[in-house]
């Protein structure tokens, strides 16, 4: 029996991990800034970009194969503190206060915006870098190999789901942080600076989806579109888990990671709608999601 | 009233049917550009296949123009990029169409398309000719007269794969399927379950998979297939998504658990190293190392000049585009000769297209009179070469591409039902065609 689960245990941790890391940073830059960010996946594979790009030219120069490990985290900062404070100050804080349809609007455009900026830097031809893959071989369980960088990456998961609630819980700036959620203007009553913390919840935002995409780069191809398809996983996770939540969207992604994983040994028609499905089910019981506080709307 | 209905009587519409009748008397004259349409990828996961195409088509045109032309004409083509979905290519198509001066399509890429634009075709009555369109659904059922396919198509294609994996491995008992989630995956899918079923009735398919087109991890698959301990697996992903599985599944041991067979395998030697052994093939007989390819000067001297330029050689979506302008220059030029050397209308040139055999830069293509293309299939496995640093195709087969087409009017999946497996025995051997 645990011969027959365990391929769809591992299979779904890893799957999830990477889903998290995109669906925790969507939902930390909902819960500080009350903003959808539509644009949120272009991070994602401008990340998984910058690694493939980096990693591609380590490995020509020559250099030790297991740089390719720091590039990967390397690359997420770059883009990070390349695109985060830029687009938060200027484009972002534009939306503040201004009704959701505009919020979409304005972050759809600036996906669109993104995903011709990749296409044109980067071009239409998918990369693929895996030395930190090779690097770390594989495992066998039961009848399936396994890629060692697979587990890694659960395990990578975990340390960034412990390191952002201690960071929010036992940190000032986590403090800074839970109190400009908790109410802006009182926030700036008592001194805060909330633009400085908007712009840097923005910012460890982008940086997680950056390194979703740069953890990535390693088991898949890159090429234009991978951003969409990450981002539409990840507006189900934060719908599943409840906008705002951390624990709920590590929880969410593993539940969409394990409903696309048995739909993929079961019901192989259904993988690609699985997820959905799952969201749908979701939202029909708990609008809020299942970890999401409901909210009086004001008229 | 009167005198404004005398004035258009006696002046308006005979200076109309005038006007008219020049218009259409320039269009025949013979014009500076043969004007045509180029339907491919060139953006997204699909342009791995359509690319190649794109480029075959540029350096076929400049070598044909330096050649003195279409019958003296020089080529001038418009590349529409399909990755921009199946409306904007009909709007694309459409506008060209109208445009008088286009006289041929070479479209398209894309199953879907393909059968978006053969209607389009009929309706503004312009000869296309499907340079790609695998679906045997695109002709079938149908009297298109403006559409013809100079090529193979999926039912004699993976037919053939079955054919020779059956030679390679009569015991095989379990297989799988990985193929991508739209009909060109789940045409080929139900034609392999179909030929297994005919000629190896034991075969169990043990897993049966559809990845969406252009997924970028198939980590969740390959563990399926790795569990479900299948003797083959039978793949027709393509493109980039061919690439990143391939990658995926080999550090995962699935080329040594199982006999992989990769229908468009060719494509993606020169970039992935595979290990030997590996059952690929092309859609039809369009690789530049194949035998007949290389005994001829032209072909060969294609494909140094397209790795001159493009760093790699030809894959066989380069072969196919190729091959496709050479029908079409084919036709051109047979329209022109019919005219006794006056430049064609368009239908004239698709009157010139029926029924043709055109020899092309890797073997023959005929066109049936349901204007499907009869071509060669060739299948062999991956093995090293002393020549390249890539692994070529060995042990090669080609097969008659008639063996295996359904007769003209016969439902296709259903006409492999009554074929005996002792069909299989009057098949050339694996590694015959040398």
């Amino acid at each position: 029996m645990l011969q027959s689960l365990l391929p769809l245990l591992i299979d779904g941790l890893a799957n999830a991990a990477l889903i998290f890391f995109v669906a925790v940073g969507l939902t930390l830059v909902f819960s500080v800034l009350r903003i959808l960010n539509v644009a949120h996946g272009s991070f994602y594979s401008i990340g998984a970009y910058g690694a493939a790009t980096l990693g591609l030219w380590l490995v020509s120069a020559g250099a030790n194969p297991w740089l390719s490990y720091p590039a990967l985290l390397l690359s997420a900062v770059f883009v990070a503190a390349l695109f985060g404070p830029a687009i938060e100050r200027t484009l972002i804080r534009w939306t503040y206060g201004k009704g959701e349809a505009v919020q979409i609007l304005v972050t759809f455009g600036l996906f669109l915006i993104l995903e011709d900026l990749q296409r044109m830097v980067f071009g239409v031809q998918s990369l693929y870098q895996d030395t930190p893959m090779t690097l770390l071989g594989i495992t066998q369980i039961g009848n399936v190999v396994y890629l060692n960088y697979q587990i890694l990456l659960i395990v990578l998961a975990v340390l960034v789901l412990v390191g952002l609630r201690l960071l929010i819980k036992h940190t000032r700036m986590g403090r800074l942080l839970a109190a400009v959620v908790a109410d802006r203007e009182v926030s700036e009553a008592m001194g805060i600076d909330t633009d400085r913390m908007y712009m840097i919840a923005f910012s460890i935002g982008v940086f997680l989806a950056a390194l979703g995409g740069a953890l990535a780069t390693p088991t898949t191809g890159v090429a234009p579109g991978l951003g969409a398809e990450t981002m539409v996983l990840a507006f189900a996770v934060a719908a599943i888990g409840g906008l705002g939540q951390i624990e709920g969207a590590a929880i969410a992604s593993v539940i969409v990671a394990t409903a696309k994983v048995l739909a993929v040994y079961f019901v192989p028609a259904l993988d690609s709608v699985a997820p959905y499905l799952v969201m749908l089910l979701v939202l029909m019981v708990r609008p809020q999601g299942l970890f999401g506080v409901a909210e009086t709307r004001r008229v | 009233m009167k005198k404004i209905l005398h004035h258009w009587t006696t002046a308006v519409l005979p200076a109309a049917a005038i006007a008219l009748a020049a218009t259409v008397a320039t269009a025949q004259e013979k014009p500076e550009a043969l004007s045509i349409g180029v339907f491919t990828f060139t953006s997204g996961p699909a342009a791995a296949y359509g690319m190649p195409g794109k480029q075959a088509a540029e350096l076929m045109i400049e070598r044909i123009n330096a050649d003195g032309g279409v019958a003296g004409v020089p080529i001038e083509a418009t590349y529409v990029d399909e990755a921009q979905g199946a409306e904007g290519v009909i709007s694309e198509y459409r506008s060209m169409a109208e445009d008088q001066d286009n006289q041929v399509m070479i479209a398209a890429l894309s199953s879907g398309n393909c059968l978006a634009l053969a209607p389009l075709a009929e309706q503004l009555k312009m000869p296309t000719i499907a340079w790609n369109c695998d679906t045997h659904q695109l002709l079938r059922d149908s009297e298109l007269k403006y559409t013809y396919r100079p090529n193979g198509n999926t039912l004699p294609e993976f037919t053939a794969f079955v054919a020779y994996l059956l030679e390679r491995q009569p015991d095989v008992k379990r297989v799988a399927i990985i193929n991508p989630d739209y009909s060109f995956g789940h045409d080929a899918a139900d034609i392999v379950k179909t030929a297994l079923a005919t000629f190896a009735p034991d075969v169990e398919i043990v897993a049966e998979l559809f990845p969406k087109l252009g997924a970028s991890t198939y980590q969740t698959e390959i563990s399926r297939l790795s569990s479900a301990r299948p003797d083959a697996i039978f793949s027709n992903l393509w493109g980039a998504d061919l690439e990143n599985f391939v990658r995926q599944a080999g550090p995962r041991g699935i080329f040594q658990q199982s006999q992989v067979i990769l229908a468009l395998g060719e494509t993606v030697l020169q970039r992935v190293d595979l290990p030997d052994g590996v059952i690929v093939g092309m859609l039809g007989d369009g690789y530049w190392l194949s035998p007949d390819a290389q005994s001829k000067p032209d072909t060969v001297a294609f494909a140094e000049a397209y790795h001159e330029r493009y760093g790699e050689y030809p894959v066989f979506p380069s072969m196919k585009m190729a091959n496709a302008l050479v029908v079409m220059k084919a036709a051109v030029e047979k329209a022109v000769e019919d005219k006794n050397g006056e430049w064609p209308s368009r239908d004239e040139i698709v009157a010139a297209l029926e029924g043709m055999t055109v020899e092309t830069m890797t073997g023959e293509t005929s066109l049936r009179e349901d204007n499907d293309g009869i071509v060669d299939q060739v299948i062999g496995v991956t093995t090293a070469s002393d020549s390249h640093e890539f692994k070529v195709i060995g042990d090669m087969v080609r097969y008659d591409g008639e063996a295996f087409m359904a007769p003209v009017g016969e439902e296709p999946v259903e006409w492999i039902k009554s074929l005996e497996p002792s069909f299989l025995d009057t098949l050339p051997a694996a590694g015959s065609y040398k």
